[in-house]
């Protein structure tokens, strides 16, 4: 157990690239920190610069106080689970997680207690002669983390590991390394890019995109009070709903002007997001799905409705996703990129509809249909605001201020 | 300093190797070079400097001509054959045939044997013998009733060096097959199978699809092939020995050095040939490189 | 051939006859291509098993009448001490060449150092070089450092010269281990030594045997550098011997024939036994220049 202190390090490749910019934090001793966004953020080059794989071009690292900036991988004491699990092909699944050991001279009788130890905790026991080739996807993975876990070292380190198993699969183990980091209770940094992952993980989560960090905090944090717009949309899906709007006063206090609709503001928002000064102020709206409900539903809180004509209709079971158009602008921004391609969407209405498109998460059974017109209610409570030049979220801007 | 340590032991590793390379490879071209310009033309090594007698010598020298004029035919029959062989067989062979295994374990058997082993057997296949000593190929030919075939092979007073890159043909083409095929087979089958959707034919499908990707093979080919051609010495020296009308340059440099002892005008000969072996490789090695490190 | 978009009935038929037509063509081709291929095996079996009456003009491509074992015997006192000699070059520069290709290969592809790729080229242009260039100057240096000639300043040459190909070979070869398992083993603290060791050499058999049997046949079949090394006919390694005595124009047909098979046969062998994991890795362009 250790703690890990990243101060300011960058990564510019030898082509100019700059990979990780000035990224700064602390991951405490026994926490598990993950690290996530989308395909080319920067968090795999993090976690490699921390693990001694990459050079830290800028910046101090420092592991239990001492700087690790030229301190070779090897001589760190960090073990690390690989996406590819790089298992070594030709040894069997005892000599995989023994290598480390038998590096290191230790007494062959106490070699093969500590693996037969490992294989029991990852339930390999009945695999440890066969070979790589022989083994299942979440065989393998448990392979990488025994591997990984003989050598108790004060740092896990983990990348994208559960990326490459079908998705039940992934489901399990997740629960799996959860529960194995908390007994180890080894520090341990996890880079995913998966958002559901990070948020059901983490003792943190630090959200990063093109090498900068975004926001860094507790799930809940992370989830119910996103720093930016990138963060905002980024975290949760379906993503939040964000379109432009404006603040005017009204109704005794503020009320949003989303389109043609009017949606009054509670006091405890404004209050919250320091929304008096941006009456009359151009601003990007936000509302998560779950937020929004149909006219059947008896959700408590709301106090205003979005009118809105069914334009598509998902049912995913548990709930059902109702997409409609909102007659104001969607938000533009920079960070409107998907998780895992990595590509720019660009608003491209197939429909040929304008306006931002929203989505509701109804109940499963609502009966909602293409065409239909609803009242969709609001929980103004769980209404967001974000500042649509510094794409920062208000509660944060008011926060600093 | 933490980075040298990373890289040092690889950079150690091949350093004997480095030091090998320099000195056996162009430290002795260097050394073949200054040879090349002294005045070392008997038994005992002179090392005074002649300049570019020896070149100017062989610019003069007919055998020299002949030597290259016969090297250029043998080139040029060699790399055509053996290209056009080549790709005949992975033509035939890329759809997969049965047992294309066995047929492919035969075409390239000829890679195993030496040219002097091989030379001898076509030495004879190439009997230029008349009448009733007649043999070899020329003996298939009239009893086949294929007169017209019968000839003077690698002893043709002009043609010659064509028949002598018969057996060169013989014993590469299966090498070439080789490279070709994994060409023919590296085109992704969905290419094909999405052209045959659109709707072209087979030949199409070869013309448009599959042929393109074959470039890089074939100027590997075409490199391979013209470097071993520009060296060729035990073919020729196994079925011609040292006569005159198969010579090229090679052999000629041997007698020079064996026979007439003139060592400064033997280097100078292997000079020529690093040359122009030079030209071809080196733009080759650069373009290698160059398109490793785009991709 | 027709094209896929057909729909009456008729086609279906049409089209399977021209198909088998076409790989009858095909087999016919291909048979062709290999009578002409094993023609010159043929005539030096047969020509070796005949007596020295039978080698003449008239009898040239039939079978022997009477069969005879004379020319290999005659063969056989002729060369065998050249093959030994060639056992005795082939077997040790083979083996330290293929290791030392390892060795440069591996760190040339997964052990890398500023300059990797200049090296590779560097050392890949000494394959291409025609070895006459060399030949004067490398027997002169051999003579001054007083190496032990013969066999042995051989077998250096061939090591030395060796370089390029092996590097080439493995190199080709290491590129398709994944990074990733590098830097796993050096996460589990293992250095280049260790890591050659354990986790690289054991997985690079296809490698080696593609080098093994290319060096095996290439330093089996050279005649360039053993001529101009080898000085001492007694040592001289089995191709320099088939050529001068053996194999030359005065010797009777059957003898010179028994000699060039006899020669050939330990390559062969190795083709005939490992020839089909060479052509592996042929096809996975162990070789693509």
């Amino acid at each position: 157990m250790a703690e890990i202190v990243l101060d300011n390090i960058g990564k510019r490749f030898p082509n100019g690239f700059e990979a990780v910019k000035d990224l700064s934090l602390t991951i405490a001793e026994s926490e598990l920190l993950v690290l996530v966004g989308p395909s080319g953020c920067g968090k795999t080059t993090a976690l490699r610069m921390i693990a001694g794989l990459e050079d830290i071009t800028e910046g101090d690292l420092y592991i239990d106080g001492k700087r690790m900036n030229d301190v070779l991988e090897r001589d760190r004491d960090i073990a690390m689970v690989f996406q590819s699990y790089a298992l070594y092909p030709h040894m069997t699944v005892a000599q995989n997680i023994a290598f480390s050991l038998k590096l290191s001279k230790r007494p062959r009788h106490e070699i093969r207690e500590r693996v037969k130890e490992t294989a029991t905790l990852l339930g390999l026991e009945n695999l440890l002669d066969r070979r790589p080739k022989q083994l299942s996807g979440g065989q393998r993975q448990r392979v990488a983390m025994g591997r990984a876990i003989i050598r108790q070292p004060r740092v896990f380190l983990m990348d994208e590991p559960l990326s490459n198993l079908d998705a039940q699969l992934r489901v399990q183990m997740r629960g799996e390394i959860e529960a194995l980091q908390k007994r180890l209770a080894v520090t341990t940094v996890y880079v995913t890019h998966d958002q559901v992952e990070a948020l059901t993980m983490g003792d943190r989560i630090a959200v990063m995109r093109e090498g900068s960090l975004q926001q860094i905090g507790g799930p809940s944090e992370v989830y119910d009070r996103p720093a930016n717009l990138f963060v905002a949309g980024f975290i949760g899906s379906p993503p939040m709903n964000l379109a432009q709007a404006t603040l005017e006063a009204g109704d005794g206090g503020i009320v949003a002007q989303v389109g043609s609709t009017t949606l009054p503001v509670p006091a405890e928002v404004v209050r919250a997001q320091g929304l008096d000064e941006w009456r009359g102020k151009p601003v990007v709206l936000g509302i998560r799905p779950e937020d929004l409900h149909g006219s059947d539903d008896g959700a408590s809180g709301v106090a205003a409705t979005l009118p809105a004509t069914i334009d598509r209709v998902e049912s995913v079971g548990a709930s059902l996703l109702v997409h409609f158009s909102v007659d104001a602008e969607p938000a533009k921004y920079a960070g409107l990129v998907a998780a895992t391609g990595g590509e720019h969407l660009e608003e491209v209405p197939l429909t040929g509809r304008t306006g931002a498109s929203f989505c509701a998460s109804f109940e499963p059974r609502s009966g909602s249909r293409v065409g239909d017109a609803v009242d969709v209610r609001v929980d103004t409570r769980r209404l967001h605001f974000f500042d649509p030049e510094t794409e920062a979220s208000l509660h944060a801007t008011q926060e600093t201020a | 300093m933490k980075r040298i340590r990373r890289w040092g032991p690889g950079l150690l590793l091949v350093s004997p190797s480095i030091v090998l390379i320099a000195v056996f490879v162009y430290g002795l071209i260097g050394w073949n070079i200054k040879v090349s310009l002294s005045d070392w033309r008997q038994a005992q090594p002179s090392s005074g400097y002649a300049g570019l007698r020896a070149y100017r010598d062989l610019f003069h020298d007919a055998v020299w001509s002949l030597d290259l004029r016969h090297i250029l035919i043998f080139t040029v029959v060699f790399i055509v054959g053996t290209l056009f062989v080549g790709w005949t067989l992975a033509f035939l062979l890329d759809k997969g045939v049965k047992g294309e295994g066995f047929f492919r374990a035969i075409y390239l058997f000829p890679m195993a044997v030496s040219f002097i082993a091989s030379g001898i057997v076509w030495r004879w296949l190439m009997n230029p013998a008349p009448g009733d000593r007649e043999t070899g190929l020329n003996a298939v030919f009239d009893h086949a009733g294929l007169h017209f075939l019968v000839n003077q092979w690698y002893l043709g007073q002009n043609w010659g060096m064509a028949a002598m890159a018969m057996p060169a043909v013989w014993a590469l083409s299966g090498y070439i097959m080789a490279l070709f095929l994994a060409g023919f087979r590296g085109v992704p089958e969905e290419l094909r199978e999405a052209a045959r959707m659109d709707g072209a034919s087979e030949y199409r499908v070869y013309r448009h699809v599959v042929f393109p990707h074959l470039r890089p093979v074939t100027l590997s080919a075409l490199i391979i092939l013209g470097h071993i051609s520009i060296k060729v010495f035990d073919l020729i020296v196994a079925v011609g020995g040292k006569q005159l009308i198969t010579q090229v340059p090679a052999v000629y440099m041997w007698i020079q050095i064996y026979d007439a002892q003139d060592y400064a005008k033997g280097a100078a000969i292997a000079t020529l040939l690093l040359i122009g072996i030079s030209v071809l490789i080196i733009p080759y090695l650069i373009f290698t490189v160059r398109s490793e490190r785009n991709a | 051939m027709s094209t896929v978009a057909q729909a009456p009935p008729l086609a279906a038929p049409v089209r399977k006859r021209r198909r088998r037509r076409t790989i009858g063509l095909k087999y016919v081709l291909l048979l062709i291509l290999a009578v002409i291929i094993l023609m010159p095996v043929y005539v030096l079996l047969v020509t070796s098993f005949k007596g020295v009456i039978e080698t003449d003009a008239a009898h040239a491509w039939s079978l022997p009448h009477l069969w005879s074992v004379d020319a290999w015997r005659q063969a056989w006192t002729q060369l065998s001490p050249n093959m030994r000699n060639s056992f005795e070059l082939v077997i040790p520069a083979t083996l330290l060449s293929t290791m030392l290709g390892a060795l440069n290969g591996f760190a040339l592809s997964k052990w890398r150092f500023p300059g990797a790729d200049l090296v590779f080229t560097f050392f890949l242009f000494g394959m291409f070089i025609p070895y006459q260039a060399v030949m004067i100057p490398l027997t002169q240096l051999l003579t001054n450092i007083h190496f032990p000639t013969g066999i042995p300043s051989l077998i250096f040459a061939h090591i030395v010269y060796g370089i390029p190909i092996t590097a080439l070979i493995f190199r080709n070869y290491y590129a398709t281990i994944p990074d990733e398992l590098m830097e796993a083993a050096r996460m589990d603290r293992a250095g280049m030594f260790r890591t050659f060791w354990s986790v690289v050499l054991p997985i690079s058999m296809p490698a080696f045997v593609v080098a093994l049997i290319w060096q095996f046949t290439s330093i089996w079949n050279d005649f360039l550098f053993a001529v101009f090394i080898v000085t001492d006919p007694s040592q001289w390694p089995v191709t320099v011997a088939l050529n001068n005595t053996t194999g030359s124009l005065v010797t009777p047909y059957n003898l010179q024939m028994a000699a060039a098979l006899l020669a050939s046969a330990p390559t062969l062998v190795v083709y005939i036994l490992l020839g089909r994991y060479f052509m592996r890795g042929l096809m996975a362009g162990a070789l693509k220049g």
